[in-house]
């Protein structure tokens, strides 16, 4: 070490809202990361907002995951209220989510986390040496917004997605249109997996429980129970048994663990250690090609694992649109009281919404935990063992070191803390 | 004007930072934007850069809702020439502001068993705080204002933003009126156009992101609400979703 007792990173840039870390290091190094992105108190003002706003209102937790937001709350909102849908708006849901998963990924790999593996300040200064994934980026990212706005009205903040379904259902015609773009940006999410895949991971291990959804049918985002790699299986209903959330001294978000286990990690590399099985033929067959094995305990990986949802979901979101018509349906919906929770796999990881409604209709009680509070602890713990192992390291490699893990993570402060 | 590139300034308050991500989303522009402005400070898209300015155009997201914040967007009026609020956070209060209809804290205690480290303010748009030079409105802010922006700054002309009710977009697009025919409660005659009248065009009424429009009538919208057995609790429900702070809606906040 030839460095002073503390390392302080100040505002960490490229990711989503505000934090920074400090790290002490005595004999056992202590790490903070100290999320300051300001508090809105969603789960406060929502109490006395009428149910049909909820949606509209969540969605602006988080302007990279709006479709996750929305789409968990009219989940839960439904499920309280009695309030059933057709197969359609659960196949349209499915798109939109996946969708957005795969634009989420895109920003993320790209603009916020390559730079760091090139030694650049960011996606301004890789435009000249990299203008071809620069282009190829804007296009695939343009396609897949178009898909996810073509649904929701518009990508970010959709307008049309209501408890009870979608207030209107684009034209087949515009479905076709868009399965053309699906199928030439195909080729392109490939190249996106290469890329990634040249990136050079540090060889760093941990010791993580990997959470994720899964449901026997499917490489599940909406549906299905909340499952481990250290056997977790339970319900989305008992999740409040199972996961508490502790507030923290110096940050304002809180820290989500499993009661009487620890910390653990959600995410593409969590969802991939799960159930890289229920992958896509081709997205495991891309997967042998760059050498990509499960289980994987690297959360560097977690970039690369995001590429391979990159292109699976693009995939499945041409499945999806080929094997289905879609026509214009009315909204049903009756108010009537209860609670319930629900959970959806957000870009960054598991998301779940609960929500107490009244007779009139209005919200009694709310609660939402993200995919960055479920992780936060386990950050911390990555980040401590990351600091132990690189001590021989100068001061600016070790913060890269840690930058780099924690922009890995796609941490979203916003969400976290909302 | 000199032949320097323009310094651009982007700064995040309370806020989904949506509006920075539509900066991203500008893709059809973006690689010709970002070659004819020079991005000094941008957190999330940029280590590094110059937080002290100067800056020919701040751009700002995000409600105030603590101090340091009304501190800092002060300073960053001093060396900015031109400071732009983007998006309904910064421009009208938006979402975060919806935390103003209840008590000083009351939210806050729904939130956090602890307060002591919360040091949260109602939250107010950033001209609450200084002197701004326009608005992109929209939440998320709208590409047809943000181009006028840019084309603006680089032809050295004074802006022309939307300043006008949703209702004239509908109206441009041959929509059916959902108020009138269908009785839905639409906000579109008291909110600021720019979206194309998004909501009405999908079969919905119109819900308010943009925030409000200048010189609305609430207080005749509000009434119409009132007539189609709205209760009172919905109604200021409607008005205070996006632009509480806004004396525009007043009127419907009762």
């Amino acid at each position: 070490m030839n460095y002073g007792k503390e390392i302080q990173i100040d505002y960490l840039a490229r990711v989503e809202g505000e934090a920074s870390i400090t790290v002490a290091l005595d004999d056992q190094p202590d790490i903070k990361l100290k999320i300051f992105e300001p508090p809105r108190f969603f789960e406060g003002f929502l109490v006395g907002r009428k149910f049909d706003e909820v949606g509209d209102i969540v969605s602006r937790i988080c302007g990279i995951c709006p479709v996750s937001h929305m789409t968990t709350a009219i989940l839960a909102v439904e499920q309280a209220m009695g309030i059933k849908v057709s197969d359609q708006t659960k196949i349209l849901r499915k798109i939109m989510t996946i969708s957005e998963i795969v634009a989420s990924h895109l920003i993320h790999l790209y603009m916020l986390a390559m730079p760091d593996y090139y030694g650049l300040g960011g996606v301004v200064e890789m435009r000249d040496r990299f203008a071809k994934e620069i282009v190829r980026l804007m296009q695939m990212k343009e396609v897949i917004n178009g898909l996810t706005g073509l649904i929701g009205g518009r990508a970010l903040h959709p307008v049309t997605h209501l408890p009870g379904g979608f207030t209107a259902v684009p034209s087949m015609e515009k479905f076709a249109d868009i399965l053309k773009q699906l199928k030439q940006i195909k080729p392109k999410a490939a190249e996106v997996v290469k890329d990634i895949s040249r990136f050079s991971v540090p060889d760093f291990h941990s010791d993580s429980e990997y959470v994720a959804i899964d449901n026997e049918n499917e490489y599940a985002v909406d549906e299905g129970n909340i499952v481990s790699t250290q056997g977790l299986n339970i319900s989305v209903r008992d999740y409040l048994d199972i996961f508490e959330e502790a507030e923290a001294s110096y940050a304002f978000a809180k820290k989500s663990t499993i009661k009487g286990r620890s910390s653990f990690m959600v995410g593409a590399l969590a969802r991939l250690n799960n159930k890289f099985d229920k992958l896509g033929p081709e997205t495991k067959s891309l997967a042998k090609e760059i050498e990509f094995v499960v289980p994987n305990d690297n959360p560097f990986y977690n970039n690369l694992a995001q590429s391979l949802e990159v292109f699976d979901g693009i995939n499945r979101c041409i499945e999806l649109i080929e094997s289905n018509k879609f026509e214009d349906e009315d909204i049903n919906v009756a108010i009537s009281p209860g609670q319930a929770g629900a959970a959806t796999e957000a870009p960054r990881g598991l998301l779940y919404h609960w929500y107490k409604i009244d007779r009139k209709g209005f919200v009694e009680q709310a609660n939402i935990v993200s995919p960055t509070a479920h992780n936060f602890l386990n950050i911390e713990k990555d980040l401590k063992k990351l600091v132990e192992q690189n001590k021989d390291k100068d001061r600016n490699q070790m913060c890269l070191l840690c930058e780099q893990l924690v922009r890995a993570y796609d941490p979203c402060f916003s969400c976290s803390v909302h | 004007m000199n032949n320097e590139k323009p310094r651009i300034g982007v700064f995040k308050y309370s806020c989904c930072a949506g509006c920075e991500f539509q900066l991203i989303y500008f893709q059809e522009f973006v690689l010709e934007t970002l070659g004819a402005v020079k991005i000094n400070y941008c957190r999330m898209l940029q280590s590094g850069g110059i937080e002290e300015g100067p800056f020919d155009v701040a751009l700002v997201e995000g409600a105030i809702t603590e101090q340091w914040q009304a501190d800092q967007v002060k300073k960053i009026r001093a060396v900015s020439k031109y400071v732009i609020p983007i998006g309904s956070c910064a421009v009208c209060g938006g979402v975060p502001a919806i935390k103003n209809t209840a008590e000083e804290f009351e939210a806050e205690q729904r939130v956090y068993s602890d307060l002591s480290a919360i040091h949260s303010v109602k939250a107010y748009p950033i001209d609450q705080y200084v002197k701004v030079d326009g608005y992109i409105k929209g939440c998320p802010m709208g590409v047809r204002d943000l181009t006028e922006l840019v084309i603006s700054l680089l032809l050295g002309k004074k802006p022309d933003f939307l300043e006008f009710c949703v209702c004239v977009e509908c109206k441009l697009k041959n929509n059916i009126c959902v108020l009138v025919a269908y009785d839905e409660p639409c906000m579109g005659p008291v909110v600021n156009a720019g979206c194309g009248a998004l909501c009405p065009s999908h079969n919905r009424a119109c819900y308010g992101c943009w925030g409000p429009m200048k010189d609305a009538n609430a207080k005749a919208l509000a009434d119409r609400f009132e007539k189609m057995r709205l209760s009172r609790r919905e109604i200021i429900g409607r008005f205070t979703e996006f632009g509480q702070p806004q004396t525009e809606w007043k009127p419907g906040q009762f």
